[in-house]
């Protein structure tokens, strides 16, 4: 069954309020284009997981999208840090529930295998236990294991409304294809109800099937499917296209202060009416073009 | 004294050095992939390279702004998951060594990379943990590399993101944690830890360094044994992998 629609459809499938995974790492496959559309569409009070912060939450909390965020830190690399998201914590007005990576991948997971809880061996002694336990109450837990009586950090499942993942390829019921690592997508796709596969490309299932060991998100999950070219810009999409470092200095510039952020949004996110006006005002397929990576290098 | 290496560069060598052969490590950018990679080149050709997000034993031949950065996926062995790397080898027991630096470590070698200020009142938020507490929470021992800045080694912390020794004596164990940091390299002197009160121990000091640099630029007093010898300065042959092959366009070395 087909599932394809447009950008626009299936951000609008979004409520505000919604629980978001987002498929983006510090400054690669982050859900960019989908961010930018959520933005125009004037969702609200959403809650983004991930389990290292990126550049699609750090702009949808700059938007004024995002009342709470659940994530392990994060950073655009050697860009900077997760102005946004830090400015939220700082004037309280985000609620940030801080984990580790492995923390929050350890939730997803909880949630993907349906299990009440997750033992992990992370955050204990530290104060990131002592501020989850202080902030969100519920969510973390000591346990003792009933095998060898040992006390253990119990994670609650982390099950949210939506996954978000960009993808290099995917067919058009939404098997959805990952070339490079895929450090917390398997599990976000997983605990998530349902999933958006945002697609750098659309192919037959003929594609997907010769190459199936590469299928990261079964078909079954999925209830939108888009087709969106350079849809991480300005984050890389391994073995496709690489992080355009003069957008992601302006993004680190745009995102200084409130003010300079306004004038980034208007021109980046307002101004364009979609993504093909976005891509048009930043120089188009000639900019475009000079990302795109080497097939031998992978970027 | 005229060095013909720079302190980054000795910082590196002494964190090779640390690194056996066949050792499992757990690497994040800077420093400490300089540091490994210059081990496996030398003495520990069977190790192996891991970064968090999915990534074993890569061969970059470009240098990349960070982990998220393909440059440095480049001629990997497995492109997987956080879950395969942090879980099922991190979190199972099979990382020997964790590369770990911060803004920020105390006596016992708990590190902060979350905060600056007073977390309940003014701070200005940083990056967070990352795979670090998960790190320094299994890896069997960690090492840390920080700068040698009394604003960086501090009596007490703002916020402990990942564990050292907590407390000190028992208390990590106590808290159920294996392991813990064996090594601090500064820009001045490498630490080690007191094995009983884990208290932080200076070990050697660099070449060109003297006591009382350590000591005034740091804002503890760590345990200071009868003898304390110099820093092995870095070998010729280490210096030219550096700087012709590892890190040709001084990327990582500053």
């Amino acid at each position: 069954m087909s599932k394809l629609t447009t950008l626009a459809d299936a951000v609008t499938s979004v409520p505000s309020g919604a629980h978001l995974a987002l498929s983006g790492f510090a400054i690669t496959r982050c859900t960019m284009a989908f961010a930018r559309e959520v933005i125009r569409q004037g969702i609200k009070g959403l809650t983004i997981s991930q389990c290292v912060g990126a550049m699609d939450a750090d702009l949808l909390v700059g938007a004024g999208c995002v009342d709470r965020i659940i994530y392990g830190g994060g950073s655009l690399d050697r860009y900077g840090r997760l102005a946004c998201v830090n400015r939220g914590i700082e004037d309280g007005s985000l609620r940030a529930e801080e984990y580790s990576s492995l923390s929050v991948t350890f939730r997803y997971l909880a949630g993907a295998l349906g299990i009440p809880f997750m033992p992990i061996r992370s955050l204990r002694g530290s104060d990131l236990a002592r501020q989850l336990e202080e902030r969100s109450g519920s969510d973390v837990a000591m346990i003792t294991d009933p095998f060898s009586g040992e006390t253990w950090l119990a994670l609650k499942p982390l099950k949210p409304d939506v996954a978000v993942v960009q993808v290099q390829l995917a067919d058009e019921e939404g098997n959805a294809q990952i070339m490079g690592p895929r450090w917390d997508n398997p599990e976000q796709v997983r605990a998530s109800k349902r999933t958006i596969v945002i697609a750098e490309q659309i192919v037959r299932d003929e594609v997907i099937r010769s190459q199936a060991e590469l299928t990261v998100i079964p078909g079954l999950l999925v209830s939108h499917v888009v087709e969106v070219p350079y849809g991480a810009h300005p984050t890389s999409v391994y073995g496709l296209y690489d992080h355009d470092a003069e957008e992601v200095e302006r993004y680190v510039e745009g995102t200084r202060t409130p003010e300079s952020l306004r004038t980034y949004l208007d021109e980046t996110v307002y101004g364009p009416k979609d993504h093909w006006g976005y891509l048009a005002s930043i120089g188009g397929m000639e900019r475009m073009a000079k990302l795109r990576a080497d097939p031998s290098l992978g970027y | 004294m005229d060095l013909d290496y720079s302190m980054s560069e000795l910082m590196a060598v002494a964190g090779a050095r640390e690194l056996k052969d066949r050792e499992v490590v757990a690497v994040g950018l800077g420093l400490p992939v300089v540091a490994s990679f210059l081990a496996k080149q030398t003495h520990a050709p069977n190790m192996t390279i891991l970064f968090e997000l999915g990534v074993i034993d890569p061969e970059p031949i470009h240098p990349g702004v960070g982990l998220a950065d393909p440059r440095v996926w480049y001629r990997a062995k497995v492109l997987s998951s956080f879950t395969d790397i942090l879980g099922t080898l991190l979190h199972n027991g099979r990382v020997d060594v964790g590369f770990l630096g911060g803004l920020e470590t105390d006596q016992f070698g708990n590190l902060n990379t979350s905060l600056i200020g007073d977390p309940r009142g003014k701070f200005r938020h940083m990056i967070g943990s990352g795979g670090a507490n998960d790190i320094a929470s299994s890896a069997r021992r960690t090492i840390i590399i920080i700068r040698h800045e009394e604003r960086k080694l501090r009596q007490t912390i703002s916020f402990v993101t990942s564990p050292g020794y907590l407390s000190g004596g028992t208390s990590r164990q106590d808290a159920g944690l294996p392991g813990g940091p064996s090594r601090v390299i500064t820009d001045k002197a490498i630490f080690g830890f007191h094995p009983e009160t884990k208290q932080m121990m200076l070990l050697t000091i660099h070449p060109g360094i003297t006591l009382e640099d350590v000591l005034g630029n740091m804002g503890f007093a760590p345990l200071i044994p009868a003898k304390v010898p110099f820093t092995e300065p870095p070998e010729a042959g280490q210096l030219k992998l550096i700087r012709e092959t590892i890190d040709p366009n001084r990327m990582y070395m500053g």
